[in-house]
């Protein structure tokens, strides 16, 4: 019996005005937003691989180990269009070097910030928004509408259970609103599959499988929601009033209260302390390795040496004296390990900063998460990546990266020991430079002077041209991974309550209908 | 008659439970926005008066020599705005800290409280609650004013009568503006309460007006959705499918046009990276650096021999010009983006509403751009202070130019090195625009709205006189 009463309910849905227009509704969004959305991704990936190139080719310039300062770069990620998440407003890259250690940041490359007036867009906008209203529009009706049109106290004459005209019209209901969300993605993949540049791994396909599945799960607990409605009122106006007005404080009201409720609960630091605090502590860290420092490098020979423009905007020494070769490389190493010491300082308050950002992010998604809008939202972004954890994996990358290009510049200039370190100059160009120097010296006339400091300067400039580049071939390569599990893990929680939603909302339904009073007016 | 109707039509949407709920629903966002309205502006005058006092003993620390000034950087800060109550304009997100000497100034820098982890909405203002939460109000009360009566019966019997179409069609509306007009009058009444009693802001008499136009304003807009509610209502013969069109209409303009926003800006509308713009300074610099000699011998050199100080400075200057042509040009094409975006998705009233506010509150990107200008004005009377200090002055070169080093500024006496009067020092103060401009910013899209409102009222007025009561 059950089957007939679905198989009746999913026939009348299908035949009615608001199924066409939301299926038709769905699939012209799906239609307009997925090309627009592909077309940005494939803008952000085009940035994406000319950075990288461009990285790769300064980094096969690099002549002196002490210059290896690359910039990591996240691969855009393709799923950004079914969730935006954090993906726009997040840095997409981060610099290894000494000065700094890999840290979530704000976006600040290519954005626009007048640009911040405008919501963000993507596919999840449609099941979130449209969807979602769709769903209550199907369900308010249910069983208000059956008992204003006398057909409830019908089929309730019979020996039919209550339950199984409840689960009937659920089935029914979930069937012709899976057809909509079906469709709308079975056009949005083949969209997306035959866009150019867009290459959907197996990883990604099992994403865009469990998003599918999430947005079943939210269908469900929203029609939960509105059959509730529809069970506790006896008239169908006021069960779509009740869901409208649930419907517009789910998406509108609790989104952006909790997070001006965040704001304001967890009020934060103001950036002028924060960056106060650092320029404090760096001072402090000055005042305390200064002294050492010189003690270290006083009393060192000194000679001369002339620089040349390294890679990545940074200079190296190009040509030196040999008697010069220690007090660089005392300099060097003791300053290396001082911007070190002063990277670990800054990452320290600038963490502490970042927790102070989470927390209150984190009261916000708790707040929030009253709505199944919400909820499912999170576990969009949880899926695609696009969330802070899948950001956090990247910056765990890049600093365990930062540590890799570390340890390979120790191993290769025997723990920051040898000249290479520094310089490029060979054993027989330091004699060299020290002769030609000494020649200019030496030099009887000011005519002479100035002939040999010309020919000096000039054999300056073409030997460090001349130099050759490290090549690089052995240094790791930068490479991280964000699983599909993690994802799954981290949306867990919010899967997790929108099944608590449906269950919950279910029972309270069945009991609202079990005591309805099924008569008409 | 018509009063007749509009009274009727009020008590019975008084007595329904989509009034009160929305009543209720109203009335505590307004409450809510107030209050956090009243937490933030507290937080965000101390740090700003902070900051700001800041600024001020550093300026004082910098007039011992005028040149000084010359070399001094400010820092000055987005000054929190009493009618951001009404419309906040998205300011959480967009520049705040400005930094600029003389000559120079820096891209305007987001350094607020804000936190770019949390998804950027809007404050709880007015706006907000207007254009999204009481247009959807609006429409719940009219989707069925119309078909609803049909449904019932009633319609047929009122046109028994002597009562014509159009005084029927115009009590409905009325009818439905004032029903929707009480919880939106009780909600900013409490709002405006809550800051008055807090005393956080002063709202003078200027400010008044201002929240007066942005009150009418919110009526235009609510009429709008009123209008289309009727109009719909009166295109179907069933409530449920009016409800349905009238929810994805609603759908369609208020939330998915206004997303489409910045992805509209980037195509319609593309700037260059700001890295690039910053390679096109360095680059322009450059080339002026090649060649110092086309100022005049010396010239870019200090501390040596061959110092040419008019010559230096016509170099620095070229510099400055440089590096200031292509930066305007830069903060222009940002400000333009952001309005295209706009411009292209005002099919929407509500971006219509949010822009027509911001203009009437003095927020939004509009007045980081005005900021931006009275920023450069600000510049020409510091400048125009310092060489007027700098006449009175007989040993000095009167060169002012931005000086390469401190060691210019101290050596080569071109500018006095006196002391002056930190009291006479001219100080940069943000002005906010009088009603009149702040109107006359908003006339375009207080016009679309009132023409949005004439296009609804006509579609009205045709479909139910077509409409076939039976």
């Amino acid at each position: 019996m059950i089957f007939k009463i679905a198989k009746t309910e999913l026939l009348l849905n299908i035949m009615t005005f608001k199924f066409a227009v939301g299926t038709i509704v769905c699939v012209v969004l799906m239609a307009v937003f997925m090309p627009v959305l592909v077309n940005d991704y494939q803008q952000r990936l085009n940035d994406y691989n000319r950075n990288v190139i461009a990285n790769d080719a300064i980094l096969r310039s690099v002549k002196v180990y002490k210059n290896i300062t690359p910039t990591v770069y996240r691969r855009p990620s393709v799923l950004s269009v079914f969730s935006e998440g954090l993906e726009k407003r997040l840095g997409n890259s981060t610099k290894i070097e000494y000065e700094s250690v890999p840290q979530i940041n704000m976006a600040i490359t290519a954005d626009n910030p007048f640009l911040s007036i405008f919501p963000s867009l993507d596919v999840s906008l449609i099941f979130k928004i449209v969807l979602s209203l769709l769903v209550l529009l199907f369900a308010y009706d249910v069983i208000s509408g059956e008992r204003e049109q006398g057909t409830l106290k019908l089929i309730m004459s019979s020996s039919l259970p209550r339950y199984h005209f409840l689960l009937g019209k659920i089935i029914a209901g979930l069937i012709t609103l899976a057809l909509p969300v079906t469709i709308a993605f079975i056009i949005g993949l083949l969209i997306l599959e035959f866009s150019p540049m867009v290459d959907l791994t197996g990883s990604d396909w099992a994403r865009i499988g469990l998003i599918y599945i999430g947005s079943l799960v939210f269908i469900s607990a929203m029609y939960n929601v509105g059959l509730l409605f529809s069970a506790l009122a006896k008239e169908s106006a006021v069960s779509l009033m009740l869901a409208l007005l649930f419907w517009v404080v789910s998406v509108i009201v609790i989104p952006n209260a909790s997070v001006r409720f965040a704001a304001h609960i967890r009020s934060l630091q103001s950036r002028v302390k924060i960056e106060s605090e650092i320029e404090s502590s760096i001072e402090n860290l000055k005042e305390i390795e200064g002294p050492k420092v010189r003690q270290q490098i006083v009393g060192l020979t000194r000679g001369g040496a002339s620089m040349g423009k390294g890679a990545f905007g940074r200079i190296y020494v190009g040509l030196i004296d040999r008697s010069e070769v220690e007090f660089r490389m005392k300099m060097y190493t003791l300053g290396d390990y001082f911007s070190i010491k002063c990277a670990d300082k800054t990452w320290e308050i600038e963490n502490g900063y970042l927790n102070d950002l989470l927390r209150q992010k984190e009261l916000a998604e708790n707040v929030s998460r009253i709505s199944p809008i919400s909820l499912y939202g999170n576990v969009m972004s949880a899926i695609s990546g696009s969330d802070f954890a899948g950001f956090q994996s990247f910056i765990d990358g890049a600093k365990t990266y930062r540590n890799q290009v570390f340890e390979y510049i120790r191993t290769k200039t025997d723990n920051l020991t040898s000249p290479s370190y520094f310089t490029a100059c060979t054993e027989e160009e330091m004699r060299e430079y020290e002769e030609r120097r000494n020649k200019v010296n030496n030099a009887l006339d000011e005519a002479e002077k100035k002939k040999a400091w010309e020919a000096f300067v000039k054999w300056v400039k073409d030997t460090i041209a001349r130099q050759p580049a490290l090549g690089l071939h052995d240094l790791p390569r930068f490479n991280y991974q964000s699983s599909v599990l993690s994802g799954l893990r981290r949306a867990a929680l919010d899967l997790g309550l929108l099944m608590f939603i449906n269950v919950l909302f279910l029972a309270l339904s069945f009991i609202a209908f079990v005591r309805y009073d099924v008569r008409s007016n | 008659m018509i009063r007749n109707i509009i009274g009727k039509e009020i008590l019975n949407n008084l007595l329904s439970l989509r009034f009160i709920l929305s009543l209720l629903l109203i009335i505590s966002l307004f409450a809510t926005g107030g209050f956090m309205f009243v937490g933030k502006h507290w937080q965000e005058s101390n740090d700003y008066w902070r900051d700001t006092n800041r600024n001020l003993s550093s300026l004082r620390e910098h007039t011992n020599h005028l040149y000084e000034l010359v070399t001094f950087r400010q820092v000055v800060w987005r000054r929190p705005k009493p009618l951001s109550i009404c419309a906040e304009g998205f300011e959480n997100t967009l520049p705040d800290r400005f930094s600029f000497d003389p000559f120079t100034w820096d891209l305007p820098e987001v350094r607020s409280r804000s936190n770019f982890l949390l998804p950027h909405f809007s404050d709880i203002d007015w706006v907000f609650t207007i254009s999204l939460i009481v247009s959807f109000v609006a429409l719940l009360l009219t989707y069925d004013s119309i078909c609803g009566e049909k449904l019932s019966g009633t319609l047929r019997l009122m046109l028994a009568g002597s009562i014509p179409r159009h005084k029927i069609l115009l009590g409905k509306y009325f009818g439905a503006m004032l029903t929707v007009g009480i919880p939106l009058l009780i909600g900013l009444l409490i709002s405006l309460i809550i800051v008055v009693f807090y005393r956080v802001v002063e709202i003078d008499t200027g400010q008044c007006f201002k929240i007066l136009a942005i009150v009418l304003l919110s009526l235009l807009y609510i009429s709008i959705f009123v209008l289309s509610g009727i109009f719909i209502s009166s295109r179907s013969h069933k409530s449920a499918s009016s409800m349905v069109v009238l929810l994805l209409v609603w759908v369609g303009l208020v939330i998915l046009i206004p997303s489409f926003g910045r992805i509209i800006a980037g195509t319609f509308n593309k700037i260059p990276a700001r890295v690039d713009m910053e390679s096109r300074v360095t680059e322009a610099i450059k080339q002026i650096r090649e060649n110092p000699d086309k100022f005049g011998k010396g010239a870019g050199s200090y501390h040596s021999h061959e110092d040419n100080p008019p010559a230096t400075a016509k170099y620095y200057d070229a510099q400055v010009d440089a590096r200031n042509a292509i930066m305007d040009e830069y903060l222009q094409q940002m400000v333009d983006q952001a309005k295209t975006g706009r411009y292209y998705t005002c099919i929407s009233p509500a971006i219509i509403y949010q822009r027509a506010s911001e203009a009437i509150a003095g927020v939004g990107v509009h007045r980081i751009a005005d900021l931006c200008q009275q920023i450069k004005r600000y510049q020409e009377n510091l400048k125009e202070y310092i060489r007027s200090k700098d006449a009175e002055d007989s040993d000095s070169l009167h060169l002012l130019f931005q000086f390469p080093s401190d060691w210019v500024a101290e050596n080569w006496h071109a500018i006095s090195d006196k002391q002056v009067d930190f009291d006479n020092v001219p100080k940069f103060q943000e002005r906010d625009l009088a009603l009149g401009q702040s109107l006359k910013l908003a006339i375009w899209d207080i016009g679309l709205l009132a023409l949005f409102n004439l296009v609804f009222f006509t579609a009205s007025f045709v479909s139910f006189l077509r409409y076939d009561v039976r």
